[in-house]
């Protein structure tokens, strides 16, 4: 491997001033499980890099309020494991469960796989789904950025040079609400996905749907949201032939590449069959929560 | 067999127990030493400048600035080596083509250009990029059926064939062509009632073995010390004294794998050249990517033309072959050679012809993987049978009876088949997986469901003169234990444990007094390779030989030191006593001291050689043992998504006698798991540029333990006589029955014969959509009717 400089900051405004001062040079490490392959690879080719292990700021889960605060070095694990975000967060959880394998989850971090900004990725579809929101800081200060404006294209994001992100907040969902990740993948399901859907439905009183977030992954540069198949959805009641016509919208709004995992065509149709068990799930949690 | 043992006990441990593996304790311990866990005094590191392009000529390489980089001690490149009249640079066990490092032009992306060798491996790592190479791209040829036509690019301009067998076509890619005739084809296809062609395609993959290629080496003017994870020691030894004209030891520690990837040498000569400019111990580790461009299991194509009765007798068949060699004959033609007497199948087929073409690719070199090409051929000879089947409306297990080989048959002439039983595994894979009442097609599950048969044999590596192909050594030594002294890999495959249960069963004591020292050519005897399934019967009987022997001894010092016939005197754990009068026993250790020194046998097993049959003529003997092998699968196919889930997998072997029977089902296991990927996902791919685009493993899926389906190995024994204790090797079969069994449940399921590997969810699903047509078959009296 290439040689650098590791830097242990103790604090976000060292962090962030060593980022700003080395624009080109340093990159920022989380959990290092994307990072340290691609160093390896010689594709990134850092001075220093800039491991933010050190931060009790990015520290740290919080679900008393109503909204869930996550440190970004929160590990994958424990939004698969945590007993609060797996009762009230349950998609997250879903994702986070589906991510890789357990010695990945364990190391890997929610502020790195967000910041990353892979298109192969689980954990941000489930955060645009739940209408999260990231923190990011830098030297001028700090903005909170939706996760569903994060993302550029494949490997882009927001992030400025010299920003991390600090925190991730996703609001409680309302009552009468259910979720669903789908995963699929080709060989073991610890591979990235072919295709991945992140589901949220929302009901009203009388079960007609009040709204529908449906968030497509792998088929795109960036995590999609389709909003013209949530649109089919919205105020409707939700059966087999609801979720068919907004699977079949979601399959066309998705943009997905030919690639080592499979052609366009076929992830379109994956796409469907995701959004439509997803939808199908999501739907018996949310009437089941309504109870 | 064993000499009589009456009046002993029999051996705990010996033949036919399940004892854990001698290795396994430190294997889960950590305590094992790899390759890589080797530290030698003053070593120094290397790492390889591999060619970008798949064929470009070298116009020229400067490498000042790398060598100039501290830290850096040498750096290798065609200069050196040219100008060392000492290196005869070529080197490969067929074709003697494979340079050193590429000294005129590069055949394959990743082919070797330079070594930079350092004082660490970063350092290495960063003067790479300070060697500055010129290149002029040539036109690559990537696919070997294109690379067969008129006026592709030419990847040996000169051909150097050194195995006696090879038939290459000068002036054109083809390395080798050869044919297997029997009967008179063309009569055979005139006298049937049907001929059924078809054309299968597997594609390249690679072995994926858990530890990937390493190389020590260390020069000194004395000799060359090499340490490798190589599966053929002993005839790299042999090369690598020819080409350095020095004394060579090559040592083999505990491979971590290798499946026939690391079957022969690709960096071990290159890592004793740069150790030789180093003047230091160099070693050399790759990575996955390099893995990926050192050995490949080639692709192949073929096309299978069957002709049968309306009954399902099967008249003729012609099959032809075409095996990408990749860019060096290193192994490659001899492998695809050796599967021309199984290239049909273990049925009686009075007219074929086979056709083999190897042929050199801009690819990386093509390696055996777990069965040769066998398993491709039982791919397209299996489907092709259960298709024959179904149009001809006769059981598929019918069908198989009726033409298999039976005990006596002389296959190829030379051969008189001995522990068939072909019959025996289908009928035990057939009742396990419930394939008589199985319910094929849509189930109440919205799934499709099927349960397909393969069936299979496969010859071992014969050499064509009787030689002493594996020797071995048992030595009992003054701490009282014996030492049984190998040339087997230990690749865990569980070759030390099988090997000393053998010797354990010979010398009638138990396993715990047997310990092995395998694979270091200074110190254990020679043998051929630990390839083709041959450890168990090759370094088997020559450790039975040996401890025999090392019996025989024992009985004749005891009856010295006793002062009793040697008739009376017995071999227990205990040490020699005398029959019937248990208080009369000297210890093993007691007697080594008192026979002052130890009691040491070599022993050998002799193979190859000429057969004659009853009319007096003489052909030389094709394969010294040959397996068969059924599989049984049930699959279930999601019309949705096209994906395949493996319900259970059935796999029967006559191995003759199993020395071991837990370490015998783990091979079949192990081989369902292994071959389920190549049939199911795993795939190399070039782009048209031949760059290869799977770089590491998260572009290149493989099985995990959550697609293991369930397992029903089983274990049909009938000694073969010559064979220690009756058994035959078993390390391969279980990789070459799974793709055709695989392929024959989803044809069972859904009606769609698959031609070529991987069955992808998108492969499937576009045919369950847009069924493809099968070719019908030709009434040849009809036409001429
Ligand atoms: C074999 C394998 C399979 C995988 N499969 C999946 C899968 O199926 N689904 C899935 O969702 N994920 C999967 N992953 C995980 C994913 O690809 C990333 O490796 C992981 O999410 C990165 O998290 P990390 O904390 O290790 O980030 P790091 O590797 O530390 O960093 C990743 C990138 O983000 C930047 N970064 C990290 N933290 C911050 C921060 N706080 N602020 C700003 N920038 C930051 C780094 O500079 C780097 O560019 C897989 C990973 C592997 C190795």
């Amino acid at each position: 491997m290439r040689r650098f400089e590791y830097i242990k900051p103790t604090s976000v405004q060292e962090a962030v001033k060593f980022l700003a001062d080395h624009p080109d040079e340093a990159m920022v490490m989380a959990g290092g499980t994307a990072l340290v392959v691609m160093i390896d690879q010689g594709v990134l080719r850092p001075d220093y890099v800039v491991d933010l292990g050190g931060l009790s700021d990015l520290q740290g889960q919080d679900s008393s309020n109503e909204t869930l605060h996550l440190g970004a070095l929160t590990t994958v694990r424990t939004l698969e494991r945590d007993p609060q975000i797996k009762e009230r967060f349950g998609v997250l959880a879903e994702a986070a469960s589906q991510v890789a394998s357990v010695r990945i989850r364990n190391v890997a971090t929610i502020g790195g796989t967000v910041s990353y900004g892979e298109p192969q990725t689980d954990i941000p579809a489930a955060l645009i789904a739940l209408n999260a929101t990231a923190t990011v800081v830098g030297t001028e200060g700090s903005r909170d950025v939706a996760v569903e404006d994060f993302f550029l294209g494949p490997y882009e994001t927001v992030l400025e040079p010299g920003e991390i992100v600090t925190r991730v907040g996703v609001p409680a969902p309302s009552p009468r609400t259910g979720g669903c990740h789908m995963k699929f993948t080709i060989g073991s399901p610890e591979n990235k996905p072919v295709a991945n859907a992140s589901v949220v439905l929302r009901l009203d009183s009388s079960g007609r749907c009040e709204e529908a977030r449906i968030v497509m992954g792998a088929v795109g540069p960036i995590p999609l949201l389709a909003t013209k198949a949530a649109a089919i959805l919205k105020g409707e009641v939700l059966n087999e032939t609801a979720f068919a016509a907004a699977a079949a919208k979601a399959a066309e709004e998705s943009d997905p590449v030919d690639d080592l995992r499979g052609p366009a065509w076929y992830k379109r149709r994956i796409i469907r069959v995701l959004v439509e068990r997803g939808l199908t799930w999501a739907l018996s949690r949310a009437a089941a929560q309504s109870q | 067999m064993g000499p009589e043992q009456s009046g002993s006990t029999k051996p705990v441990g010996g033949v036919g127990a399940s004892p854990a593996m001698l290795d396994a304790e430190d294997k889960v311990t950590g305590r094992t030493v790899y390759l890589a866990d080797i530290e030698m005094e003053g070593m120094a590191h290397a790492r390889v400048l591999r060619s970008p392009f798949p064929h470009a000529r070298i116009v020229s390489i400067d490498a000042s600035e790398a060598r100039a980089h501290p830290g850096v001690v040498c750096v290798l490149t065609r200069d050196e080596v040219l100008a060392d009249p000492e290196i005869d640079p070529y080197f490969g066990y067929v074709m003697r083509d494979a340079p050193v490092l590429a000294l005129d032009k590069v055949r394959h992306q990743g082919d070797i250009v330079a070594v930079v060798v350092a004082e660490d491996e970063t350092t290495a790592g960063e003067a790479l990029e300070m060697v500055d190479v010129e290149y002029e791209e040539l036109p690559a040829v990537i696919d070997a059926v294109e690379a067969m036509a008129e006026g592709a690019p030419i990847v040996h301009e000169e051909m150097k064939p050194i195995a006696w067998d090879m038939k290459p076509i000068y002036g054109s890619n083809i390395a080798h062509h050869a044919t297997l005739m029997r009967g008179d084809i063309e009569r055979g296809f005139a006298e049937s009632d049907y001929i059924f062609e078809d054309s299968y395609s597997v594609p390249p993959v690679q072995h994926c073995a858990l530890e990937l290629h390493g190389v020590i080496a260390n020069y000194t003017e004395d000799g060359i010390t090499v340490w490798t994870n190589c599966q053929s020691p002993y005839p790299l030894r042999k090369e690598l004294e020819r080409m350095y004209k020095r004394k060579v030891r090559v040592i083999v520690p505990f491979v971590g794998g290798g499946f026939g990837s690391k079957s022969r040498d690709r960096i071990e000569a290159t890592t004793v050249a740069a150790a030789k400019l180093a003047g230091r111990p160099v070693r050399l580790l790759l990575n996955q990517e390099e893995t990926f461009q050192t050995f490949i299991r080639p692709a192949l194509t073929c096309t299978t033309k069957t002709g049968v009765k309306a009954d399902g007798t099967i008249v003729a068949r012609h099959h032809k072959f075409v095996s990408d060699v990749g860019g060096y004959g290193i192994s490659g033609p001899r492998n695809a050679n050796n599967t021309l007497k199984i290239a049909t199948g273990p049925y009686r087929i009075p007219h074929v012809l086979v056709d083999c073409y190897a042929v050199y690719t801009n690819k990386p070199p093509s390696a055996p993987y777990r069965g040769l090409p066998t398993t491709q051929h039982t791919m397209a000879y299996e489907s092709q049978m259960d298709r024959m089947a179904k149009t001809l409306g006769i059981d598929p297990v019918e069908m198989r009876l009726k033409n298999f080989l039976r005990e006596g048959d002389v296959h190829v002439p030379g051969d008189l088949l001995r522990s068939v039983h072909a019959d025996e595994c289908l009928e035990k894979v057939v009742e396990a997986i419930g394939y008589k009442n199985r319910k094929s097609g849509p189930g109440a599950d919205g799934k499709l469901h099927g349960k397909g048969l393969s069936c299979t044999i496969k010859y071992t590596i014969t050499p064509p003169v009787p030689t002493a192909a594996t020797q071995a050594e048992v030595v009992l030594r003054d701490d009282g234990l014996f030492e049984a002294l190998v040339g087997t890999v230990n690749m865990g495959q569980g070759s030390d444990t099988i090997l000393a249960q053998i010797t354990a069963e010979a010398l009638g004591v138990n396993l715990d007094l047997i310990r092995v020292t395998h694979s270091d050519t200074d110190v254990t005897p020679e043998d051929n390779g630990t390839t083709a399934s041959r450890g168990t019967f090759h370094s088997g009987n020559a450790v039975l030989d040996a401890a025999n022997k090392v019996r025989t001894n024992l009985a004749a010092i005891g009856s010295q030191l006793l002062e009793v016939e040697q008739s009376q005197v017995q071999v227990t754990s205990q040490g020699v006593g005398v029959s019937g009068e248990p208080g009369r026993n000297i210890g093993f250790k007691e007697l080594v001291q008192r026979h002052g020194e130890p009691v040491a046998e070599k022993g050998a097993c002799v193979v190859g050689g000429l057969y004659t049959d009853e009319t007096g003529r003489q052909y030389p003997i094709t394969s010294t043992f040959w397996s068969f092998a059924s599989a049984a699968a049930e699959v279930e196919v999601s019309p949705e998504t096209g994906e395949i889930r493996i319900v259970k997998m059935a796999a029967a072997a006559n191995l003759g006698k199993a020395i071991n029977p837990r370490s015998a089902k783990a091979q079949l296991e192990g081989g369902i798991a292994m071959d389920m990927g190549p049939t199911l996902f795993e795939k190399l791919v070039w782009d048209d540029s031949g760059q290869l685009l799977n770089t590491h493993l998260m572009d290149y899926p493989l099985p995990s333990m959550e697609l293991v389906p369930e397992y029903a190995p089983i274990l049909v024994e009938h000694p073969l006589e010559g064979a220690p204790f009756g058994a035959k090797g078993i390390g391969e079969v279980g990789t070459v029955i799974t793709p055709a069994a695989i392929v024959n449940a989803v044809y069972d399921a859904t009606g769609i014969l698959f031609h070529e590997l991987p069955l992808t969810p998108d492969v499937v699903l576009a045919a369950l959509e847009n069924p493809p047509q099968e070719n019908p078959p030709v009434r040849p009296k009809a036409t001429q009717a």
